[in-house]
């Protein structure tokens, strides 16, 4: 090759990099505007409604709460009372005890009066079968909960088994820990009830990071913003994704992934495609984009739901190790669904699906971690061939790392227009702070957790879900 | 001075690609800090805007109290001050807001002549005056806001201006009025269901049957023309009526809507046979069961648990080995009942490890 060759290839490289970063940029802001446009309207809507009559009708549709636990036997039974205590009036919890070696089902036999029921389960969903069974309590008290003891057979699985106990219209899948707020349910089941012209398949709120959060009997009682950098920076992650991201997605019918934290589903349609795949890592961004492709293929008029009400707050990672773990688990869930569904690859047979969200998962999700990678080995080499050309390097970098911020910032001002959650004096100086660190401190651990997604992805096929220690939140003794 | 000459010569000299992102980068850094600023300006907002609130209400609350919990039976020189001190304060949208939202706390907290007595302030006062200016507004949420307001205070004096409203576009602002005209006059305005050409959902039905439950008189018009809409949400929405007030009457109407165009419509149907325990519709349905759907199958099947006679086993044994699990597990549930000596003799009979289970289940309960 000549030298002339050589600066052409270096020529088209350049041009690739810049055509992605100014793709992704553009991505960006019009997905900003687009959601700001439909928090907006969202709020006007919401400013009058009164959920009271839905909470209290009793003509009001059945959910069931599936909630799957694993080993979960040092907070099962408060998770459960934070359950069992929601507004909503025709409810069930269905708590699926996934083969716990530790003795969670002990405790909640002991906690709520349990006993064994004679249960035909139908296995509309191919499952693990049961282990000790069916139990219901004999307290009236408790007479919302199941619960269902099964073999070990992962998270998925167990919702499948979930799925099948529910004889419910509706079913909310929500990890046991995760803390609920009591009108978490009417409010993500009015999409589905409020919708004449299309089929609401399902709904998805904004999970909220509950750590240094003060819990009290399964209730939220005082918000702060946690101290670990770790924590704080996944916050501003969260409401960039949540209160951007989504609501924009959810605008143009495009949204891929309902949180596996808590969502809700049509259950009749969640049956019909076969439940949650049990061979994947990323089974709450499977089953939706297995939804959506059902429901294009049958031609019938849908929607995934999105709403920004803040419905239910979670434990995050507050050690680097476990928050590496989870972010690998979620880049290998994406691999995973987006090569099983790569059919709808920009195929104008499956519509927005497949002509915008799709290519937009996999451009700008998927490849991201890749493409920048790609752009520091690349960066290094100019360096060693000292071919830098520092006055374009700086430029971009500072360019790349304001908009990185102001993005943040624009997420941060989303959310105290709307919810303002984080009231307390000094948190918006920390928000601020934060959002100018981030980027630093924090993004290089993403970015390794979804390097080694991909090499696992390819090289560790035998890898699954990985740890996550659970610390429990922060709790106050209940009287 | 010399060293901001630098800076420019400098980028002078630069390429224009150069140029361009630094003066963009800048631009970026200008929003930036008027977002802080602003942001900074916001929560301090919304912060002293929580005191201000907390402060107003607890304010407002005592003087509402007070003027509520005056023994009098004519208005007091007590009370007509605190009738001219509101008058004052709802000038300001603020305040006004304040002395609405506590006024509706009372209200829902107490009963009996105080309700009318807050209804009395809420007119007095001038509110009343306000809620109908909004009903004017260009803005659709605020006109659905004055709805909803008038018809927590019911005020029925604004039947006029709020009827027009009922096909509004926005479905929200037509909603708050169907919700008016239900709350303020009961069954008598469900006659504009006739007329209604918009779907209407789940959630607007749901809050208009909550609204009709909580009268007294429970006595409903005919409802035959719902029934017969062409509207199926309205016809959805008279099946409802038909199931909660257990209109028995209107069985023929019933029996037309075994053959309505939507599947919806027929199971909601069926549910309500098999509720108002409608037993001529059986055979009808047996009829038809093998060309219906699943969910009408399930449904007949369903409405069979709780009907079932001895004349029903042919139709059973017809059906027990049909597809799907629940069908044949309530089959199996009512052979056992209905003849005993039948079911032991399936037992032998069905030996498929599908029936086994199932089998095993039914003798046990």
């Amino acid at each position: 090759m000549d030298s002339n060759t050589v600066k052409i290839i270096i020529e088209i490289i350049h041009y690739l990099f810049f055509i992605y970063a100014f793709g992704a940029v553009l991505s960006y802001i019009i997905l900003s505007v687009i959601s700001a446009v439909e928090t907006i309207s969202y709020m006007k809507k919401n400013s009058f409604v009164n959920y009271k009559e839905i909470m209290s009708s009793t003509i009001s549709p059945s959910i069931s709460i599936i909630a799957p636990a694993y080993n979960e036997n040092l907070n099962i039974v408060e998770n459960v009372r934070s359950l069992l205590s929601n507004h909503y009036v025709n409810y069930d919890v269905v708590i699926v005890n996934d083969g716990s070696k530790d003795d969670s089902l002990e405790r909640l036999i002991k906690a709520y009066d349990l006993v064994k029921i004679d249960y035909l389960v139908n296995q509309k969903i191919q499952t693990k079968p049961l282990r000790a069974g069916v139990f219901k309590s004999t307290n009236p008290a408790f007479e919302k909960l199941i619960v269902v003891d099964k073999q070990n057979g992962g998270k998925a699985d167990a919702l499948n088994m979930g799925l099948n106990i529910s004889k419910s219209k509706y079913v909310a899948c929500i990890d046991v820990d995760c803390l609920l707020l009591e009108d978490s349910l009417q409010k993500l089941v009015k999409p589905f009830l409020e919708a004449t012209d299309n089929k609401i398949i399902a709904a998805g709120g904004v999970i909220r990071i509950a750590n240094s959060c003060i819990i009290k009997d399964g209730k939220l009682l005082d918000i702060n913003f946690p101290k670990k950098i770790i924590e704080q920076a996944q916050i501003l992650e969260y409401l960039r994704s949540f209160l951007l991201g989504r609501m924009a997605w959810s605008k143009l019918n495009g949204l891929l992934v309902i949180s596996g934290a808590f969502g809700m589903f049509d259950k009749k349609v969640a049956i019909e495609v076969g439940g949650y795949d049990t061979n994947t890592v990323g089974e709450d961004m499977e089953i939706i984009v297995r939804m959506r492709r059902f429901m294009e293929e049958k031609k019938e008029k849908y929607r995934v739901a999105y709403i920004p009400d803040p419905l239910c707050w979670t434990e995050a990672p507050d050690s680097y190790k476990i928050l590496i773990s989870q972010r690998n688990r979620w880049t290998r869930g994406t691999i995973e669904t987006l090569k099983k569904h790569k059919k709808l690859a920009f195929n104008p047979k499956y519509h927005n699906l497949g002509l915008l969200s799709y290519p937009y998962w996999l451009i700008f999700e998927r490849f991201a971690p890749i493409f920048e990678v790609i752009g520091f080995i690349y960066f290094g080499i100019l360096i060693a061939l000292n071919q830098v050309k520092w006055d374009y390097t700086l430029a971009f970098f500072i360019l790349a790392y304001l908009f990185a911020v102001l993005f943040t910032i624009t997420a941060i001002f989303s959310e105290e227009l709307t919810y303002h959650q984080y009231k307390k004096k000094g948190t918006g100086f920390k928000l601020i702070l934060m959002s100018f660190l981030e980027p630093i401190v924090f993004h290089g651990f993403i970015l390794y957790a979804a390097v080694k997604g991909n090499i696992d992805y390819f090289f560790n096929k035998k890898k699954k879900w990985g740890a996550m220690e659970r610390k429990g939140l922060v709790k106050t003794e209940s009287i | 001075m010399s060293y901001l000459q630098d800076v420019f010569e400098y980028f002078d000299q630069l390429p224009l690609l150069i140029q361009i992102v630094w003066s963009v980068g800048f631009v970026l850094f200008q929003i930036i800090l008027v977002l802080i600023i602003y942001l900074k300006i916001l929560r301090t907002y919304l912060r002293r805007n929580e005191e201000t609130v907390e402060k107003f209400q607890s304010e407002y609350e005592h003087l509402l109290i007070n003027y509520l919990y005056t023994d009098s039976d004519s208005e007091s020189s007590e009370q007509k001050e605190i009738i001219n001190r509101l008058k004052v304060c709802v000038n300001n949208k603020f305040k006004r807001d304040i002395v609405v939202s506590i006024l509706l706390k009372l209200r829902n907290e107490i009963s009996g002549e105080m309700v009318d007595a807050i209804q009395k302030l809420y007119i007095d006062s001038g509110l009343v005056k306000y809620a109908l200016i909004k009903l004017k507004s260009k803005n659709w949420y605020i006109v659905a806001k004055g709805i909803r307001e008038l018809t927590q205070f019911k005020i029925k004096e604004a039947h006029d201006e709020v009827v027009i409203h009922l096909d509004h576009p926005k479905p929200e602002v037509s909603k708050e009025a169907q919700l008016y005209l239900i709350s303020l006059f009961h069954f008598e305005e469900l006659e504009y269901l006739k007329n209604v050409k918009s779907q209407l959902s789940e959630w607007d039905q749901i809050q208009l049957l909550e609204v009709l439950q909580k009268f007294d008189n429970q006595e409903l018009p005919d409802i035959t023309p719902l029934l017969m809409s062409e509207n199926e949400s309205v016809v959805s929405f008279a099946l409802k009526l038909t199931k909660i007030y257990n209109l028995y009457d209107m069985k023929d109407e019933l029996m037309i809507l075994l053959t309505h165009e939507s599947k919806e419509i027929r199971v909601q149907v069926i549910e309500i046979l098999n509720h108002l325990y409608i037993i001529d519709a059986k055979s009808v349905l047996k009829t038809n069961f093998k060309n219906s759907s699943e969910d009408e199958q399930i449904a007949f099947i369903n409405m069979l648990n709780n009907t079932f006679e001895v004349e029903d086993e042919p139709f059973l044994l017809e059906n027990l080995h049909h597809t799907n699990f629940d069908i044949k597990l309530s089959v199996l549930k009512i052979l056992k009942i209905i003849n005993i000596d039948k079911f032991k003799s399936l037992k032998q009979k069905l030996t498929q490890p599908e029936f086994n289970q199932m089998i095993e289940f039914v003798e046990n309960n």
